[in-house]
C-alpha cells in the first residue's frame, strides 16, 4: 500500500512538475514587430518551456489598454511617447526600460516599377510622383507617419508633397497601397518593405533626417521572473540573428 | 456650436459622399430587390448571400476586396480607368465604399416592401394594357415606396458612419476622402483635439437623427393614405 | 364570338374545356373549384394553357400549335375581379384613367362620361379605394375595365364578396351594361340566380370538363343539371313573355308555351321577353284542380319522369306545354298519388316563390 502511494506521488510530481514551472507570459507589442517577434517567441517557448502570448496593435491602443488594467507583463512600443505615457502613470517596473530595437525609414515602389531616386537634401519627390499620391502612415497619428514627415521636412521635400499624400491607417496599410500599385511611391519601415514581396526599396532615408526610430521595451508592474527572463532574452545576442534577419537593428 | 472651415469641409464631404452613394446604388438595389422578391431562378440563394456579404464581413476586409477589384490594377478598376472613372484616393472611392456597405440594408428594406405588394393588383394592371415594365413603375414601385424611403435613409445613415472600408480603400485624405468618421478617428489619435472630437461626434448624431426624422415624415406623408393590399 | 379549346393543368387539377359561344353574356357556371376562374385567367392571358386555342371575334389570343400567346396587355380583354383590385395608391378617377390612357385613341370606343353616369361614379371620383364600400369598389372596377375599351369583358364572380343588397345593386348595373354597351361579357358564377338573371348562353363546368352548354333554358332543363345546380337550387327555367300587368295587385302575368305564370312585383312592360326560374321545392302536384287555395299558379302538366331520388324525396319532372317543370315531393306522396310517367296532373307554383331575383330579362 505504501509503495503504491509513493508511486502515485512520484507520478503526480512528474506530471505536475514541468507544468508547475511553465508560465504564460503576455506581451503587448507594436504591430510592426509581428513576424520577427513571433519567430523569436516560438524559439523561446521551445527552450524555456514557458508559453508566450503576444498581442499586437497600435502602440497608443496598447498603452491605453495597459492603463485600463490589461494583465500584460512586457510592453514594446514603436516609439518613446507611449512608453513615457505608461511610465508617467506608474504602471512600469522602475529601471526595466531599455531601447530594444531600431529601424530604418525607406522609400518603396511597386516591385515592377523602374523608379530610381536618390534621397538627398532637396530631392524632387513631387516630380517622381507624376501627379499621383505618396502613401504613408497618417502623420497626424501614427509614429511611422510622423517619422516620414519629419524626414521629408528636414530634407526639404515636405511642402511640395504635403497635398499629395495618401494618409493610411497604419504603416502596413500604406505598404499595401504601394504593393497594389495604387500609389507609385510610399514611405515605410525597412522591416515592412522586406516583408512584402510586391514592393522594392528605392532608397533609405538617412538616419539623421528623422528622430531615431526606437522600440523601447519595458516591464510592467506585476511581471513575473519568467517575464523578466524573456525580456532579457529579447535583448540578448541569442535573439539578434532573428531581429536582423527581419531588418531590425539591435539598439546599442 | 460654430464649425471651423476644416470641420465644415468634413461635413460637406460626408454629405456629398453619402448622397452619391445612395443615388448610385438605388437603381441596382431596386432591381436586385425586385428579382429576389418576385423571381425564382437557379443561384438565387447565392445572389442573396453575395448581396449580404458586406453586412457580415469586417469592413476592413471589404476595403481590401474593393482594393483588389477596383484598384488601378484590379479587374474592374482597370476597365473603368480609360473611361475616366477612378476610385484610388478620391471621394468617388469613398462613395463606392459607402455604397457597398449600405447596399444590403437598402435591398432588404426594398425587397420586403415589394413582397408586400399584392401580385394580383399587378396582374389587374396587365389586363388594362400595361406592359410589365409599366406595371413595375406605375403600380409596384409607388406601392413599395415606404420601403424605398426606409432603405435609402438606412443606407445614407450607414454611409455617414462608414469607416473601415473607406480608410482601407482610399486612405484618409483631408478634403478628398476624410469623411466624418475618419476625421473623428484622426482627432482621437492626436492629443489635444478632444473638443473637435466632441463637436464632430455630436454633429454625426444630429445628422443621423435628421435623416431618421426625414424618413419618418416621407413615409407618413405618402404611405398613410394607401395600403399595399386592395 | 368566343372560341375556346384548351387543356389546363394546375397542381393536380386538369380541365379540358371546349366551347364556342356567341351571345351578349356567356355564363361560366359550376361549383367552386370547378376551374372556372382558371379558365377565365387563361382567356385573359394570366395563365398559359397546356394546349389549344382561344379566339375572340376571330382574333386569335392563344394558339399552342402556331406558338401564339398574346401577353395580357395585348389581348384587349377586360377583367373585373372578385375583389375589385383597384389601385390603392390612386383615386377612383386615376384608376378609371389607367387603362383608358393605355388605349390608343383610335381604339377607344367607350365614352368616359357615359360610363361614369352608367355606374354612378360621379361622387366617387376623388375618393381613394380604401374609403369605398364593397359595392362602390366593384362599380369602380367595372368602370376601370370598361374604360380600357376591351373587346371582351371577363367578370369573375364579381358579386361574391358583396352582401345581398349590394349584390342586387351591382347585378342591375351588369344588366345595364349588357343592354347598353353591346359588349360581349363572360360572366363566371356559381350562383344560379345570377346566371339566370344575366345569361343567354351558359357553359357548365364540372369534373374537369364542359358538362353542358347552350341556351340557358335548355341547359337548365336537363335532368342532370339538377344535380349540378345543387340540391337546394334544383329547378327549371321558363322562357316567357310579359302578357299583362295587374297594377292594382302589383302582379305581372307571364305567358309561355304551356300556360301563364303570375309573379309579384316585377317591373316590366307587356311584350318583354323574360326568363323565370322555378325551383323544384316551390312546386307541388295535385291530381285534381284544387279549389279555395291561395296558390295563384295552377298549370296543366304531364309527368314525364321520376328523376333523382334522395331518401325520402323525389324530383318529379313534368312537361307543361313545351316547357319543363320540376317538383320536389316525398316518395310517400308519389306512392299515394300513384305518380308515374304519362300521368296528367296539375302543377302548383306559389306566385311569391318566383320573386324578382328569379326573373331575368332576355
Amino acid at each position: 500500500m505504501r509503495s503504491l502511494l509513493a508511486g502515485l506521488v512520484i507520478a503526480c510530481a512528474l506530471v505536475a512538475g514541468p507544468a508547475a514551472r511553465a508560465e504564460t507570459i503576455l506581451v503587448f507589442a507594436a504591430a510592426s514587430l509581428r513576424e520577427a517577434l513571433d519567430t523569436t517567441a516560438k524559439a523561446y517557448e521551445r527552450t524555456s518551456g514557458d508559453k508566450v502570448t503576444v498581442s499586437y496593435a497600435a502602440s497608443n491602443a496598447l498603452a491605453r489598454q495597459i492603463e485600463a488594467g490589461a494583465p500584460a507583463a512586457i510592453f514594446i512600443s514603436a516609439d518613446t511617447d507611449w512608453i513615457d505615457y505608461v511610465e508617467k502613470r506608474g504602471l512600469t517596473l522602475a529601471g526595466s526600460r531599455r531601447n530594444l530595437l531600431g529601424n530604418d525609414l525607406v522609400l518603396v515602389a511597386p516591385a515592377d516599377s523602374a523608379t530610381a531616386l536618390r534621397i538627398a537634401p532637396g530631392f524632387d519627390l513631387a516630380a517622381a510622383l507624376r501627379g499621383r499620391r505618396l502613401a504613408l502612415a497618417d502623420p497626424q497619428s501614427v509614429p511611422a507617419g510622423r517619422y516620414a514627415k519629419a524626414a521629408l521636412v528636414s530634407l526639404g521635400g515636405w511642402s511640395s508633397v504635403e497635398r499629395r499624400i495618401a494618409p493610411a491607417e497604419s504603416v502596413r496599410a500604406a505598404l499595401a497601397f504601394v504593393a497594389r500599385g495604387e500609389a507609385p511611391l510610399g514611405i515605410v519601415y525597412r522591416t515592412d518593405a522586406l516583408a512584402e514581396k510586391a514592393v522594392r526599396i528605392v532608397d533609405t532615408f538617412p538616419a539623421g533626417s528623422h528622430p531615431p526610430i526606437v522600440y523601447p521595451l519595458v516591464l510592467l508592474k506585476g511581471a513575473s521572473p519568467a517575464a523578466r527572463a524573456l525580456a532579457t532574452h529579447l535583448a540578448s545576442p541569442l535573439a539578434r540573428a532573428t531581429w536582423e534577419r527581419f531588418g531590425f537593428r539591435m539598439a546599442p | 456650436m460654430m464649425l471651423s472651415e476644416e470641420e465644415f469641409g468634413v461635413v460637406a464631404l460626408s454629405l456629398k459622399v453619402g448622397l452619391w452613394a445612395v443615388a448610385v446604388s438605388l437603381p441596382p438595389a431596386i432591381a436586385a430587390a425586385y428579382v429576389l422578391a418576385r423571381k425564382r431562378f437557379a443561384g438565387k440563394a447565392l445572389l442573396d448571400a453575395a448581396i449580404h456579404l458586406p453586412l457580415v464581413l469586417p469592413p476592413v476586409v471589404v476595403g481590401f476586396l474593393l482594393l483588389e477589384l477596383f484598384g488601378r490594377r484590379g479587374p474592374i478598376g482597370a476597365l473603368l480607368e480609360p473611361l475616366g472613372i477612378e476610385f484610388a484616393f478620391r471621394w468617388t472611392g469613398a462613395a463606392l465604399a459607402a455604397a457597398i456597405m449600405g447596399f444590403p440594408l437598402m435591398v432588404r428594406a426594398i425587397r420586403l416592401s415589394i413582397q408586400a405588394v399584392d401580385t394580383r393588383i399587378e396582374l389587374a394592371a396587365r389586363t388594362l394594357g400595361a406592359s410589365p415594365l409599366r406595371v413595375f413603375l406605375t403600380v409596384t414601385l409607388p406601392l413599395a415606396w415606404p420601403g424605398l424611403v426606409t432603405g435609402a435613409i438606412l443606407a445614407f445613415a450607414r454611409a455617414l458612419g462608414e469607416f473601415g472600408a473607406t480608410i482601407t480603400f482610399v486612405s484618409n485624405i483631408p478634403g478628398e476622402t476624410q469623411t466624418l468618421p475618419l476625421a473623428i478617428y484622426t482627432f482621437t489619435q492626436t492629443p489635444g483635439y478632444d473638443a473637435q472630437v466632441l463637436r464632430l461626434s455630436l454633429l454625426a448624431v444630429a445628422l443621423s437623427l435628421v435623416a431618421l426624422a426625414l424618413s419618418e415624415w416621407l413615409v407618413r406623408r405618402t404611405g398613410a393614405t394607401e395600403t399595399a393590399h386592395a | 364570338m368566343l372560341e375556346v379549346d384548351v387543356t389546363l393543368t394546375q397542381g393536380g387539377f386538369r380541365l379540358d374545356a371546349v366551347f364556342a359561344a356567341q351571345a351578349p353574356i356567356v355564363a361560366l357556371f359550376g361549383r367552386s373549384g370547378a376551374g372556372k376562374s382558371t379558365l377565365v385567367n387563361a382567356i385573359a392571358g394570366l395563365v398559359t394553357p397546356d394546349r389549344g386555342r382561344i379566339a375572340v371575334e376571330g382574333r386569335t389570343l392563344f394558339d399552342a400549335r402556331s406558338g401564339i400567346d398574346l401577353a395580357p396587355e395585348d389581348r384587349r380583354v377586360g377583367y373585373v375581379f372578385q375583389d375589385a383590385l383597384l389601385f390603392p395608391h390612386l383615386t377612383v378617377r386615376a384608376n378609371l384613367a389607367y387603362g383608358e390612357r393605355l388605349t390608343p385613341p383610335h381604339e377607344r370606343y367607350v365614352d368616359r362620361a357615359r360610363v361614369i353616369e352608367l355606374l354612378d361614379l360621379q361622387r366617387l371620383l376623388d375618393r381613394r379605394p380604401s374609403g369605398l364600400s364593397g359595392g362602390e369598389r366593384q362599380r369602380a372596377a367595372i368602370g376601370r375595365a370598361l374604360l380600357a375599351s376591351p373587346r371582351l369583358l371577363l367578370m369573375d364572380e364579381p358579386l361574391a364578396s358583396l352582401d345581398a343588397a349590394r349584390k342586387a345593386e351591382i347585378l342591375a348595373y351588369v344588366e345595364l351594361l349588357r343592354d347598353e354597351l353591346r359588349l360581349p361579357i363572360v360572366y363566371v358564377s356559381h350562383s344560379l340566380e345570377e346566371v339566370t338573371r344575366l345569361a343567354d348562353h351558359v357553359v357548365v363546368i364540372g369534373e374537369g370538363r364542359v358538362l353542358a352548354e347552350g341556351a340557358l333554358a335548355a341547359v337548365m332543363a336537363r335532368p342532370d343539371m339538377a344535380m349540378l345546380a345543387g340540391r337546394f337550387e334544383a329547378g327549371t327555367v321558363i322562357e316567357a313573355r310579359v302578357a299583362r300587368v295587374d297594377e292594382a295587385h302589383g302582379l305581372t302575368t307571364l305567358a309561355f308555351d304551356g300556360g301563364e305564370l303570375v309573379v309579384p312585383n316585377l317591373d316590366a312592360l307587356p311584350g318583354e321577353p323574360v326568363r323565370a326560374r322555378v325551383r323544384a321545392r316551390d312546386v307541388s302536384i295535385a291530381l285534381t284542380r284544387p279549389e279555395g287555395i291561395s296558390i295563384q299558379n295552377i298549370l296543366e302538366a304531364k309527368v314525364t319522369a321520376l328523376a333523382s331520388e334522395y331518401g325520402a324525396i323525389v324530383d318529379v319532372e313534368m312537361s307543361v306545354g313545351g316547357a319543363t317543370l320540376l317538383a320536389r315531393v316525398t316518395r310517400k306522396a308519389v306512392a299515394e298519388l300513384g305518380l308515374r310517367p304519362g300521368l296528367g296532373v296539375h302543377a302548383l307554383v306559389k306566385a311569391v316563390a318566383i320573386d324578382r331575383r328569379s326573373v331575368g330579362f332576355a
